[in-house]
């Protein structure tokens, strides 16, 4: 529909989201903007001159070598996660849309891990992984290990168990989301490809993959902005530590908005993920656009 | 397909139904409002808020019985307790303060006192308590804590500090008397490692918790938060000596003050470090656990650390009013019942010469050490400050730089927060 | 090939509840632990069952706090429900608008949905804690967390929901059309029922996004019996005494109702899902 009727009728429906997203969300992003511009701290929040620093905030925190560090951490986080996550939701997605008993019933249960709030699953695995832990435990009694592990004390361990924390609350996420994909892909595309004598490996490759690329698209796109602002979980499991080793973009920005009263160095920091995200999202539009050309 | 579009319509019905409905009835609002900060209601009674920190119903009640008694004497005032876990309090002090929604008074970490009353959270109240004359009787460091550029922002709750906790039974098994020193620490650490039992816990996570458990150790090598090198190196080598000897966990780090407290409890600390307020926790959890307090043992001489709560008045239209409560919080009567439920040790003379401080085998070591504390701070770039020092413990710790570098780092850091270069 | 087929009978609903009671390991931790004393969670090594039943996790909880769990419940569902229908309500059309209609700056639109949720809710929290008191909703309602709740399911439910209106075939709007349907009608008559598979996926993370949320709930909402439950035991909890069994056992009471919710609309959202499937 691309005449004018349609156009009107296009931006009828949009607007009424849209205006209440940017009433809503606008005016925090602006005002972040304008705080990583100034020098806002302790002392100057209420009186006082706040002075208008351009950039240096952003060139301080570039300096001092953390900004690279955390960018680094949640690069990584967010990569992980996503990859497990899709994997693995991807693959209880295909499971259970198999027609056999208690399939449902299954998928369901799968569902529960996201029912916990965040917080409670963050304590849970920070329980499970410490070092007199059931995690330690049990691979002890697999003679997997000869002594404990600890967990949440070496960096790459703490790092492991944080993205192993998340992707347990996002595989369900993901389930849902591909098995609704899976679901417009009409049956008979599969039993045309039957016929046609395709192994199940070609037909997972040459339909199923394909047909939700639209689907995976979008999944992967939200996957990324949650992942990559996670807050929480982070917080909880391990807060950064050890020594920043698992410092996330969202956790530094919090303590230094937060608990050092760092107002306009957070705020820089949590533009830069704004950023990084701007940059995802037009990806994301650029091959939607190339998706709509077919 | 018949009844998936039945179930939608019957949610868009449901939908229009229940927005046009929510508008006319207000379901939410019968209960009046709490956020606000009091402006005055019509009836004559004022009322103030209070935010605290402290988790629990029996401290909840503890602080009501003050807000209920004071309320008693001043019956045109009214106090309300309103509880803000630990974690979210500056966040919530922060946002208050961005959209002018604060309490009248509010009960503070005290290290934490000059960094709000340099953001203009507090009102000075130097001249409201000109003529009170108990100003007197409170000890120097607590007092100190709670004012900024020679005017007083609000006044002391309580104090307290830290010492070393030790299990008896395990102490004598082991043939190891209570250490004094470091050395004799070390040794006596090693000894009483055994199997799923460590020597010593601290807690030693990368925040506040950690500064306040580290400085002991700092402040007995001659070292102070702003000159820790190189002194303080000492203290840095000593802790991270002691996790090399498998003495103390590494797990220290992500240990908060009552974790270490349940591991001392369950048998699997022989000592910790830790303040009196977990005295009463400590003997329910583990009633047949005997245990001895003794200093935090020395480098070059006896340490601590001053903890404890301030009274901080904020900036508003109850100031009379909240200075009003404090000095009633602040009256001897008042402050040594809330000192003893509390588990606090007194910010006044006057009250800490009572004999329930003085006699009391266990309290007695913590009335004494007071001689030994040192307030953090204050400073009103305190929080950064203590975040250079506990990632300089972290990193200790953890063993991931030595010592001496942990220590030159956040030499390095603070001088340049105080602009001393 | 006919006993390969006998064997998948009970081979693959098996293997697949192994997958699944190894996925939900920490679930029945988190049950277990509830019950333990405090003396048996700091034992090593862990026991695998409760060796002395406890149950005062879950009385403390009911008897130990003012904060009333019942009441905590209703405030839940009030805002995770009130979020739920402003949220599906505004991103249906949105993104069914998106999808369908070709209008200049219809991408840039896209492009704001995706943007205004790249924000983390800690961030946000003062800017829209300042915004909320200026029209006067903080304290007093459950509406400023409801509002600030939808932000998160708006851009969600409809980045989602494109997707499926977009896969929709031309032909069904063509054929509408000739019914004598007007856009409007096309939208909720033709488009819309075909939809439900995303739109109740929509529909449920909505619901979840604000079941779960702490952060908003605790900040904007003041007045204790408005609360969400997760709020008000998170209050209870206290996070500096950690103590694991009043945690877990906080965790199951949060988790259990939703997830009796779940096993009870189960069959909807399923029937929903495949119900909605494009057929040809």
């Amino acid at each position: 529909m691309t005449n004018a009727k349609g156009r009107i009728a296009g931006y009828l429906f949009v607007l009424p989201a849209l205006l209440y997203m940017i009433f809503f969300v606008g005016y925090p992003i602006i005002d972040n903007i304008r705080l990583s511009l100034f020098d806002v701290n302790v002392m100057n929040l209420t009186k006082g001159h706040q002075s208008f620093v351009g950039l240096d905030n952003y060139i301080e925190l570039f300096k001092e070598g953390t900004l690279q560090k955390v960018l680094k951490n949640t690069l990584i986080f967010t990569i992980s996660c996503l990859v497990l996550q899709f994997i693995i939701g991807l693959a209880f997605a295909m499971l259970f849309n198999l027609q056999f008993r208690t399939a449902q019933r299954l998928r369901g249960l799968v569902m529960i891990s996201w029912l916990l709030p965040a917080t409670i699953t963050a304590m849970m695995f920070k329980f499970m992984f410490s070092s007199g832990g059931i995690i330690n435990d049990l691979l002890l009694k697999l003679h997997l290990i000869s002594s404990p592990i600890e967990w949440l004390v070496n960096s790459g361990t703490a790092m492991f168990t944080i993205i192993l924390a998340n992707t347990w609350i996002g595989i369900p996420f993901n389930m849902m989301l591909l098995t609704a994909g899976l679901t417009t892909i009409p049956k008979d595309v599969y039993e045309s490809a039957a016929i046609d004598g395709a192994t199940a490996v070609k037909r997972f490759f040459k339909i199923t993959l394909p047909l939700l690329k639209p689907a995976i698209m979008s999944l992967l796109v939200l996957g990324f902005i949650y992942t990559f602002k996670v807050f929480d979980l982070v917080l909880i499991i391990t807060n950064g530590g050890p020594v920043n080793a698992t410092q996330m973009m969202s956790t530094y920005a919090y303590k230094l908005s937060f608990d050092q009263f760092q107002y306009s160095q957070g705020a820089a920091i949590s533009n830069v993920m704004f950023v990084l995200l701007l940059i995802i999202g037009v990806i994301y539009l650029r091959l939607l656009k190339k998706e709509e050309q077919l | 397909m018949k009844r998936a579009s039945l179930l939608l319509m019957s949610l868009m019905l449901i939908l229009t139904l229940a927005l046009t409905g929510c508008g006319s009835d207000k379901a939410a609002e019968p209960t009046e409002k709490s956020n606000e900060s009091a402006t005055a209601p019509t009836d004559s009674k004022k009322k103030l808020t209070l935010w605290f920190y402290f988790e629990g119903k029996s401290q909840f009640d503890i602080i009501k019985s003050l807000t209920d008694g004071f309320t008693q004497k001043n019956p045109n005032i009214e106090v309300k307790p309103v509880y803000i876990p630990f974690a979210d309090f500056k966040k919530r002090l922060s946002v208050g303060l961005a959209a002018s929604d604060l309490p009248d008074i509010v009960i503070i970490d005290n290290p934490d006192h000059a960094a709000y009353t340099a953001m203009g959270l507090f009102a000075d109240i130097t001249d409201k308590l000109a003529d009170w004359p108990d100003k007197d009787q409170y000890f120097e460091g607590p007092w100190k804590s709670a004012s900024y550029e020679g005017k007083q922002y609000g006044i002391p709750l309580g104090s307290n500090n830290l010492a070393l906790y030790y299990n008896e039974k395990m102490l004598a098994d082991a043939n190891v008397k209570p250490p004094q020193t470091w050395d004799e620490l070390r040794v006596a650490a090693k000894a009483l490692t055994k199997g799923n039992v460590k020597g010593l816990g601290i807690s030693a996570p990368q925040n506040e918790e950690g500064t306040f458990q580290f400085l002991p150790w700092l402040l007995s090598t001659g070292a102070t938060f702003d000159h820790i090198a190189p002194d303080g190196t000492r203290a840095f080598s000593m802790l991270a000596d002691l996790i090399k000897d498998g003495s103390m966990s590494k797990e220290v780090i992500n240990w908060t003050q009552s974790d270490v407290m349940k591991q001392f409890a369950s048998g699997n600390l022989a000592m910790m470090v830790n303040g009196p307020w977990q005295i009463p926790d400590l003997t329910k959890t583990a009633p047949d656990l005997k245990f001895g307090i003794a200093f935090v043992p020395k480098d070059s001489k006896f340490a601590s650390v001053l903890g404890g709560e301030n009274l901080g008045v904020m900036n508003g239209a109850n100031v009379d009013e909240a200075v009003q409560f404090i000095k009633y919080v602040a009256t001897p009567e008042v402050s040594k019942k809330f000192s003893q439920d509390f588990g606090y040790f007194p910010a006044r003379r006057d009250v800490a010469s009572d004999p329930y401080w003085s006699q009391n085998p266990q309290l007695k070591v913590f009335a004494e050490n007071m001689e030994n504390a040192q307030p953090r701070g204050p400073h009103p770039q305190w929080p950064t400050i203590s975040n250079a020092i506990s990632e300089a413990l972290s990193k200790s710790l953890t063993l991931t730089t030595t010592p001496e570098q942990a220590a030159t780092e956040a030499q390095a850091k603070i001088d340049k927060i105080l602009g001393n270069k | 090939m006919r006993t390969m087929f006998k064997q998948s009978r009970w081979l693959l609903p098996l293997v697949s509840i192994i997958i699944v009671v190894i996925f939900l390991f920490p679930l029945y931790w988190l049950v277990v632990t509830s019950f333990k004393t405090e003396a048996e969670i700091f034992r090593s090594p862990q026991t695998w069952f409760p060796q002395v039943w406890q149950f005062k996790s879950y009385t403390e909880q009911l008897t130990g706090s003012s904060f009333d769990i019942v009441n905590g419940f209703r405030n839940s569902l009030a805002i995770a429900v009130g979020a739920l229908l402003v949220s599906t309500l505004l991103a249906i059309p949105a993104a069914y608008g998106v999808a369908r209609f070709r209008f200049p700056g219809r991408h840039s639109f896209i492009l704001i949905f995706l943007v205004t949720q790249m924000l983390p809710a800690s961030l946000l929290l003062t800017p829209l804690f300042i915004l909320f008191k200026q029209i006067g909703l903080i304290g007093a309602s459950y509406w400023s967390t409801i509002l600030a709740n939808a932000t998160a399911g708006i851009p969600f439910s409809v980045i989602i929901l494109r997707t499926y209106f977009a896969t929709l075939p031309k032909e069904l709007e063509e054929s509408a059309k000739i019914d004598g349907c007007n856009t409007f009608t096309t939208f909720t008559r033709i488009m819309l029922p075909i939809a439900v598979p995303g739109v109740v996926v929509a529909m449920v993370f909505s619901f979840l996004f604000a079941w779960g949320d702490l952060i908003y709930g605790m900040t904007f909402i003041g007045n204790e019996e408005l609360r969400p439950i997760t709020a008000g035991i998170y209050n209870f909890l206290g996070f500096q005494s950690t103590s694991w069994n009043n945690t877990m056992a906080f965790g199951t009471v949060s988790m259990l109702p939703v997830a009796l919710l779940f096993i009870f609309v189960q069959r909807y959202i399923v029937s929903g899902l495949t119900n909605g499937a494009v057929k040809g």
